[in-house]
């Protein structure tokens, strides 16, 4: 493919350029992928050498380090309680002793059990005496898994913490040494909220994370190689266990027999609502988007008056839950709902429309009502920006001539999609996992028979996120096949990411706003 | 810290279990969650204060009485079980679900005699897999029957599908029967033309077999009756009394609508059995499902508490709270005497379920998946555009069951040794599908085998279990410490499981 | 030709101009008067509709009309015989407190996001868009047993919910982050070399200037929890006393309870619809203000 210079670049019309950006896109993927590997090769290595230099370093403090030194490698903290930083020093010490507690009543038993999640599962006795059965749980591969992975996380935490004990030893018996004073306590907690103070307002935040939204996805991820499911539920039922990639393998096979409902593989299936999703995706972003601005530019314009009350009645939809006003327009559509009833009393129909019933016809109203929904959303956003463009640009417009739709297209939407690109491509991604709107509207419906199998119904108006959901729910509840749908979103949403990251490069500079 | 005092409250609670079990005496105070709809938990919790008061054994409850609909009572309690109510309710669609979860206790032996003996032997049936029992009846009345307004509908048509459609579309109102979304619903069309779907599980609620008869010439006609509904513009895929607040003439639903209803339509209330249609000339009834509520016990860990909820249990499934629960909520009893009664004989709702009975098949034990599966039939026919189509859609239908059990019970198999036990491969392995399979046992030195599932040894079954036919094989005695069914001669059999009890036929 | 003819002749195109644009002026805005006013009521239907039901006395089923035939106020009296005042005051209760601390962490997260320049600030950013990939559906099972073990579900699931709201909602950085990036740098360097510490900068210089950014933060934090079912029903896990607006009346939708309550389910909305409404109306102009200096960024 021919390589333009950045002159002939900039020579290039619109749409050439944007043929030439994805063309270049496209032909850099192979190199890319060889990028990848040679990125995670140049990875592994320094890996390699952090983990050899670190340890060349530990060793040698501990070689060349004076008693104190030696003695923290053994007693966390001690090191700086003897030089006097009592305050670390303290906090060094805690940490080890919770670390060793911790392991020792819980995290020791949790690591031990986490290869077989669980040996004895419950068992039912019989009470001759008092005539009744009762159970006796044992084993739990949930907490198993849970508590595993948490110890996991805790180790790792501790090697960090212990690696950070040793290097501050050395640095402090360097710094008396040389003759200098050690940062006090009282220095520590000034450089808290100074030059350390990221690390401070990062904490919290970082904590939550870390226990509420890593821990967790690094469970579901493990989810997938098992086979939790509700007749294993690693307590109460039976145990579950690994079971390597079977899942993945039942949920990717095309063969029928080998995965999936009889009818259909759950690959097929998979492909027809990952297709779906995207097509939803899709217009629900920009239908949204254009309506949005539209409804803006329309409320903004010069002379309209009651600015405020349009953009309150409009408004009201973000206000009211979903789940009150979702629920009451998918009830407005019904055969029988007021909208069909509304439209035969005025003779305009003689036979209900099958706003639900038919495919085609459920997913039109669904992308419908949904820019009942975003329009506001979207026309509150574009209100700031569309008074940010400077005015002048319009007005040496007019003079030229420019008629509104000319203004439109060479002013408005350009800065529009300069400013918004970023705020598109997070909604295109939040739009595929929108779970809200299609389970409070359709719940998938209306059913698509030959995709709906043992894994539960699926509809023509499901999305990945929701069949995830009807999975878990269903009469088997396979957390273990939702686990690995999971995964799979996440892949194609990380994918659409990474594409529109490369097409368009604005995205990255993220100083340029500044 | 926390893990350490959680440890030792454990321990501690531990220690108090073994103290108390040691005591067969009941008398004490529990705490329970009991989980009831929404509209049973005022009369739940007089029920518990009067058992409370009048119970022998000393027993108190400390009762919350908590409103979970009878639906998402069975998925919450498979989420986690532990947080679940000890005392729930239930549809009997949720039975094998529950059971295979964990998430309900057996009775004790004389509980079980309790039940068998009180309640309608179908009800007692539906609490039962293999030969345990599960669960306490609640209610019989769980079917469906007509509801339809007179100033619509007149008398005279009420038995015939054809002219309810006819009817319904000259004066444009709807005709709602849950044929798209509900399984339940739906199945009842091809029950009225004699085919069955019948499962079996073992007492550990696993699904051991399945005789399914959808895709049959009979199932064909109950397609073309479910057709000439869905293709109906006026159908309406819904199975709630209110539609006849917004334009429904009919309703197909249950006993629990009939207050709601009476409201709307007042004196042009009308109530039926489920009407005919015709296919090729012949008249077919539509049939129905017979459903039960039940009335589970979670499974403790402290046998007293457990004795002391089951006693619980069957008091509030016994005669006189179910007539408590017709009075208030006319909700049909099991309770034989209870069913007896005069009221609830004259009750309308009730009777028209009495007139729908003699086409109605009792709902047991039947594969969770099933219900999601059987459900598309009717999206397939309203898709479906001649009678190829309808076949394909049951042909669909029977490649989703036949995956299902392939995929739950590959599980079941006979496993023959044709020459010698420790010969047994792959080859001689024959799968069941359904609950018959032919076995070609050829001339060999050991023709013997039995039905196991892999990896449980201990439950298969064999020889011991053989009813019928056991003219063909041989009788070991002490020489079959395996239970194998070994075969006095070459030949062509049929062998057939029913839950526990295997029949031979040699072809 | 006289002078005035000339201006006059030299004027008319113009002038025409003028009353030709003033004329397509008026055209075009009664277009957009009666577009405006269609959307209005198209948006305003489902409101009006769901408003009228809850006064509907004659009954508390669905029905195929609009407008009660008699009205009355018998469907909020009954609101208060049924545990809806615990699931007002529950959701109530998490939403402010949630308010409150979401605001704090992400405004944490993100000021110093935009306004620091570590070591790990990249990496961190680009694990958080990675995670944000992730649905989120499965790990509530996860928290869910997490927030049991801690004693924090069924009837206790106020202060479980609350937890887990603000946790993870450091995520939700970009908008603010977004709008600090509009701040010049160059007032933070010049408080710096006066000797101001990070902390002082904060509080001293942005915080002053980022009211709308806040206000906008805890608008949608305050929004959030009124609208959660599927978790929230997780947590209080069958536990009316623990329930929020969205599962406790959710229930009322059920098959066998939607015909005694449904008029009620419709009252309960209203009710639930009042704060969040009245918020918006009020400081819907620093919402504005705060999407769009943020959002656009993303």
């Amino acid at each position: 493919m021919k390589k333009y210079s950045d002159l002939e670049f900039l020579k290039l019309s619109k749409g050439q350029k944007l043929l030439y950006k994805v063309k270049s896109f496209v032909c850099a993927i192979p190199q890319k992928i060889l990028g990848l590997f040679v990125a995670l090769w140049n990875l592994i290595k320094n890996a390699c050498t952090l983990v050899k230099n670190e340890a060349v370093d530990i060793c040698s403090t501990f070689v060349h380090g004076d008693w104190k030194t030696k003695l923290s490698f053994l007693v966390m903290g001690f090191g700086n309680l003897a030089r006097g930083q009592i305050l670390r020093g303290l906090l060094f010490l805690l940490f080890e002793v919770v670390f060793i507690g911790y392991m020792i009543l819980a995290g020791g038993y949790w690591l031990s059990m986490l290869p077989s999640l669980g040996k004895v599962g419950p068992s039912e006795e019989y009470d001759f005496v008092l005539d009744a059965y009762y159970t006796v749980y044992n084993d739990n591969s949930f907490k198993i898994l849970l508590y595993g992975v948490l110890t996991i996380f805790f180790i790792i935490a501790f090697v960090y913490t212990w690696r950070v004990n040793v290097r501050q030893n050395k640095l402090a018996e360097q710094i008396i040494k040389s003759g200098k004073k050690l940062k006090s306590g009282k220095d520590d907690l000034r450089s808290m909220v100074d030059d350390k103070f990221h690390a401070t307002l990062l904490a919290l935040p970082l904590t939550g994370i870390t226990v509420f939204t890593i821990m967790p996805i690094v469970f579901m991820i493990l989810v997938a190689f098992t086979n939790y499911d509700g007749a294993h539920d690693g307590y109460y039922s039976n145990l579950f266990t690994w079971v390597g990639l079977d899942n993945f393998n039942t949920m990717l096979n095309w063969n029928v027999s080998s995965g999936g409902g009889g009818v259909q593989s759950y690959a097929a299936t998979f492909g027809e609502i990952l297709s779906w999703t995207l097509m939803w995706a899709f217009f629900a972003t920009f239908t949204n988007y254009f309506l949005g601005m539209f409804v803006a530019m329309a409320i903004n314009k010069k002379g309209i008056k009651l600015k405020k009350l349009w953009r309150t009645v409009l408004v009201l939809t973000i206000a009211i839950p979903q789940f009150i006003s979702l629920l009451y327009v998918s009830k407005m559509f019904a055969k029988n709902g007021i909208v069909n009833g509304f439209l035969m009393s005025m003779g305009w129909i003689t036979e209900a429309l099958p706003f639900w019933e038919d495919p085609t016809w459920a997913r039109v109203t669904v992308i419908i009502t949904n820019i009942w929904i975003g329009i506001p959303y979207l026309m509150l956003i574009t209100t700031g920006i569309l008074m940010n463009i400077p005015q002048d640009l319009y007005e040496s417009a007019r003079i030229d001539g420019a008629n509104a739709w000319q203004q439109y297209s060479k002013i408005t939407l350009p800065y529009m999609l300069f400013v918004t690109g970023p705020y598109l491509l997070t909604s295109f991604t939040s739009n595929m996992n929108n779970f809200n709107v299609i389970y409070l509207l359709t719940g998938g419906a209306p059913t698509n028979p030959a995709a709906s199998s043992a894994a539960g119904t699926v509809g023509y108006t499901d999305l990945l996120i929701t069949w995830l959901f009807k999975i878990t729910q269903g009469a088997e509840s396979q957390y273990y096949l939702a686990s690995v749908v999971g995964i799979l979103v996440f892949v194609v949403v990380a994918l659409i990411s990474l594409v529109v990251y490369n097409v368009l490069p604005s995205i990255k500079n993220e100083e340029d706003f500044q | 810290m926390k893990k350490f005092l959680a440890l030792m409250l454990a321990a501690i609670m531990a220690f108090s279990m073994v103290a108390t079990a040691g005591a067969a005496s009941l008398a004490g105070t529990y705490d329970i969650t009991v989980w009831v709809a929404e509209l049973a938990v005022d009369l739940t919790k007089a029920q518990i204060e009067k058992f409370n008061q009048t119970n022998e054994l000393g027993i108190v409850f400390n009762a919350t009485v908590e409103a979970v609909s009878e639906a998402d009572a069975a998925t919450q309690m498979i989420t986690d079980v532990e947080a679940g109510g000890d005392l729930y309710c239930f549809a009997s669609d949720q039975f094998a679900r529950l059971v295979q979860a964990g998430a309900l206790a057996k009775l004790g032996v004389k509980a079980a005699e309790t039940v068998a003996a009180e309640h309608n032997a179908d009800a007692a049936a539906a609490t039962m897999s293999g030969d345990t029992m599960y669960a306490y009846p609640l209610t019989a009345d769980n079917g469906y029957f007509m509801y339809y307004d007179k100033s619509v509908i007149p008398e005279e048509h009420v038995d015939s599908l054809e002219a309810i459609i006819a009817d319904c579309e000259a004066a444009q109102k709807y005709f709602a029967y849950e044929m798209q979304t509900s399984a339940w619903y739906l199945a009842g069309a091809f029950f009225g033309t004699g085919c069955v779907s019948e499962w079996t599980t073992d007492d550990e609620g696993n699904f051991i077999s399945v005789r399914d008869t959808f895709n049959s010439p009979e199932g064909l006609i109950a397609a073309k009756g479910i057709e000439k509904l869905v293709k109906s513009p006026m159908h309406l895929s819904s199975s709630s009394g209110s539609e006849f607040a917004s334009g429904a003439a009919v309703v197909v639903t249950g006993t629990w609508d009939y207050e709601t209803i009476k409201a709307i339509l007042g004196d042009n209330l009308g109530v039926a059995d489920l009407p005919s249609y015709e296919v090729d000339g012949k008249s077919y009834h539509l049939g129905s499902f017979r459903g039960y509520k039940m009335m589970g016990v979670k499974p403790q860990v402290d046998a007293v508490k457990a004795a002391a909820v089951h006693q619980l249990a069957q008091y509030l499934t016994g005669e006189e709270c179910q007539m408590e629960r017709f009075e208030a909520l006319s909700w049909g009893p099991s309770n034989v005497k209870a069913a007896e009664n005069e009221a609830v004989l004259a009750h309308p709702g009730l009777a028209a379920l009495k007139a729908q009975h003699p086409y109605s098949v009792p709902q047991g034990q039947i594969h969770g998946s099933w219900w999601d599966i059987a459900k598309v039939i009717g999206d397939d026919i309203k898709l479906a555009t001649d009678e190829a189509g309808l076949q394909a859609a049951l042909d669909n239908y029977y490649a989703k069951i036949d995956a299902l059990f392939q995929l739950d019970t590959s599980a079941l198999l006979f496993v023959g040794a044709w020459n010698g036990w420790n010969n047994a491969d792959d080859a001689d392995t024959y799968y069941f599908k359904g609950s018959t399979l032919t076995l070609d046992v050829p001339e060999s030195d050991y023709m013997g085998g039995r039905i196991v599932n892999p990896g449980s040894w201990g439950t298969d079954k064999g020889f011991a279990q053989v009813v019928s036919g056991a003219e063909y094989i041989k009788d070991l005695g002490a020489d079959n410490p395996d239970n194998n069914i070994v075969f006095a001669e070459a030949g062509n059999y049929t062998v057939t499981i029913n839950s526990n009890e295997i029949t031979i036929v040699k072809n | 030709m006289s002078e005035q003819k000339l201006l006059e002749h030299n004027a008319s195109p113009v002038q025409k101009r003028h009353m030709g644009l003033k004329a397509s002026r008026t055209l075009s805005n009664t277009a957009i008067y009666v577009l405006l006013i269609a959307i209005s009521i198209i948006w305003l239907v489902p409101f009006v509709c769901i408003l009228l039901q809850s006064f509907r006395v004659e009954s508390t089923w669905q029905v195929g009309y609009v407008i009660p035939q008699q009205w009355g106020l018998d469907n909020y009296y009954n609101l208060f015989k049924t545990d809806f005042p615990r699931w007002y005051t529950n959701t109530f209760i998490s939403a402010l407190v949630t308010a409150v601390l979401q605001t704090i962490i992400v405004l944490c997260m993100s000021y110093t996001l935009s306004r620091f320049r570590f070591k790990l600030r990249k990496p961190l950013m680009r694990l958080m868009l990675i995670l944000g990939m992730f649905p989120g559906m499965l790990t509530m099972i996860i928290l869910y047993r997490v927030l049991k073990d801690l004693g924090l579900t069924q009837a206790n699931a106020v202060p479980g919910l609350i937890l887990v709201y603000i946790a993870s909602s450091g995520m939700g950085y970009y908008v603010s982050k977004g709008f600090f990036d509009t701040i010049p740098r160059s007032l933070d360097e010049a408080a710096r070399v006066d000797g101001a510490t990070r902390f002082q900068v904060l509080k001293k210089i942005i915080l002053p200037l980022s009211k709308p950014i806040v206000i906008y933060t805890i608008l949608t934090a305050f929004m959030g929890p009124w609208g959660d079912y599927v978790f929230a029903q997780y947590i209080s896990f069958g536990t009316s006393s623990g329930m929020n607006v969205a599962v406790g009346l959710y229930r009322w939708l059920n098959k066998d309870q939607i015909a005694a309550s449904y008029t009620m389910f419709c009252a309960g909305g209203v009710l639930v619809a009042i704060p969040v409404t009245v918020l918006f109306m009020c400081l819907q102009k620093y919402y504005v203000e705060g999407v769009t200096g943020g959002a656009v960024k993303g």
